[in-house]
This record gives structure tokens, sequence and C-alpha cells, in this order.
């Protein structure tokens, strides 16, 4: 168990005495590809930041229309058996 | 009041004392509701929700190549058909417009022979549109233009290939409700018919946007 533990963490120091530095950070846009870049990344972030609340607030109109619908329909049901043309006494 | 009547009035839930006496007819039951919105309806809406998020994806990526490329299209590569893709958006779109036609034939329980006509077209109109895809394609893959020629090839066939995908998946459904139609042994119900609508529907109106995006 002894040996193991010193076995990785000697490989753990060799590995990180042998890597150099990572640049790889992937929101450090400033740097790399300038305005131009920073605008493209700018644009798709406020598009798919927006594409939520879309669909929700569609999704929410049209239960609100599916809802009024039904209770029009109900209600001209309803008005359809009380009024006296049906009455057929 | 005795105490025990008070104590009992005051016990019982609202709403649910019953008068012993009393004239006039007795209280309509409460009907059944039907609910607004079906399970398989509200299904469908959640795929479709889904989809658009999964497509929003895509056009995100696709917005960071195209607006930080310092050329769009990039030099030496193929351009798109424009004119030919324009004139396959109208035909996707008649297509829409025939399954519109499909739908409210459903509704309104019009004969069985004008479904199957509307919906042959909605069909036969989405296969013209996913052949003269193909074929463009070809075209396209003879130019030069693949997946792994750079950026704009693997955008290109990334987003309006998802789109093409969903469109043959769209016309395999609307096969399946078409053979349902055209047969004489089973009943079609009218969601059956709305909710394939519905998924071509999104599939259709879809479509402008890509082109727009990726074409124009």
């Amino acid at each position: 168990m002894k040996t193991r533990i010193v076995f990785q963490a000697a490989f753990a120091a060799a590995v990180w005495a042998v890597s150099g530095a990572a640049q790889a950070c992937p929101v450090c846009i400033n740097g790399a590809g300038g305005e131009k870049l920073l605008d493209a990344f700018n644009w798709s972030v406020l598009f798919l930041m927006a594409m939520p609340y879309t669909i929700v607030f569609a999704v929410i109109g049209f239960f609100v229309y599916a809802y009024r619908r039904a209770e029009k329909k109900q209600r001209a049901e309803e008005s359809a058996v009380m009024s006296p043309a049906h009455d057929l006494s | 009041m005795p105490r025990e009547a008070t104590l009992r009035k005051y016990s019982e839930p609202v709403g649910t004392a019953v008068p012993a006496f009393g004239g006039g007819d007795p209280p309509f039951p409460p009907k059944a509701r039907a609910p607004v919105v079906s399970n398989a309806r509200l299904a469908i809406l959640m795929f479709i929700a889904a989809e658009l998020m999964f497509f929003a994806g895509l056009i995100g990526a696709f917005i960071v190549f195209k607006l930080a490329a310092p050329l769009w299209p990039p030099a030496f590569q193929p351009r798109l058909p424009v004119e030919v893709t324009g004139v396959n958006t109208a035909i996707l779109l008649a297509s829409g417009v025939a399954m519109h036609l499909a739908m409210r034939a459903s509704k309104r329980r019009e004969p069985r022979a004008a479904l199957v006509r509307w919906l042959t077209i909605a069909a036969l109109l989405g296969i013209v549109f996913l052949l003269v895809q193909g074929y463009e394609w070809v075209r396209l893959i003879g130019y030069g233009l693949t997946l792994s020629s750079g950026v704009y090839g693997g955008t290109f066939y990334t987003l309006i290939g998802c789109h093409g995908a969903h469109v043959l998946g769209a016309v395999t459904w609307l096969g399946l409700v078409l053979a349902r139609a055209r047969s004489h042994r089973h009943e079609l119900s009218a969601e059956t018919v709305d909710l394939c609508g519905i998924y071509w529907t999104f599939v259709v109106a879809l479509w402008p946007a890509l082109y727009a995006l990726v074409y124009l």
C-alpha cells in the first residue's frame, strides 16, 4: 500500500514537472480572437439565453389560449342546452 | 341552541352540510371536464421544446463561427446553392400548407379522400425537398465541401444535416399516418393527424430560419 502511494506521488510529481503551462481556458476569448470573436460570442450567448425564455413563454401562451378556447366552447355548449330552442315540451 | 347542536354545526367541514329539509331541485352533479390539452399533445409540445433547444445549440455554435470569421464563406470554399435551395424552401412551405389543409379536413370530418389527398401532397413535397437537398449535397461534396474540409463544411453539414434527418423522420411519420388513412380497416382520429401535423409544422417552420442563417 505504502509503495503504491509513493509510486503514485512520484508519478504525479513527474507529470507536473514535465508538463508545460496549459492555456486552454474556454472563456478566455478576449486575447485570442479580438473584438470580432468577442462580438460573435456575445451574440451567440444572447441567442442561447433568449431561447429558453421564448420557448417557456410560447408554451404558457399556448396553454392560456387553449384554456380560454375550452372555456368559450363550454359556455357555448351550456347556453345551447339552456336555450328555449331546445325545449321540446 | 343547545351546546351539542352548536358543536356539531361548527365541527362540520365547510360545504359538506346537507340540509335535511328544503325545496327545489337537487344540485347538478359536477360535470367531468375534458383536459384542455391532451397528454399526447403535451408530450409533442415538450418534445418540440427539447428539439428547439437542440437546434438553438447548433445555431449558437454556427453564429460564433460565422461572425468570428474574417470572411464568410471562407475563401476557396464552394458557394452554397442559394437559388435552388430557395425554390426548395418554397416546396417545403407548400408541404406545410398541404399539411395544414389535411389537419383542417380531419378536424371538420371531411371525407377520407380529402384527408388522403392533402396528406399525400404533403408527403410528396417533403420527399421532393429531401431529394433536392440530397442532390445538392452530392454536388457540394463533388466540389470539395465535406464534413472535414473545415469549419464551414462542418457546421453546414451538421446544421442542415440535422434538419434533413428531422424531415426524414417527419416524412416517415407522415407515411405511417397516410397508410393508416388509406386503410379502411383502421379508424383515424383527428388527434393522430394533429400530432403529426404539429411536428411537420415545426420542421417546416424551422427551415426558413436555417436557410436565412446558413445560405444568405
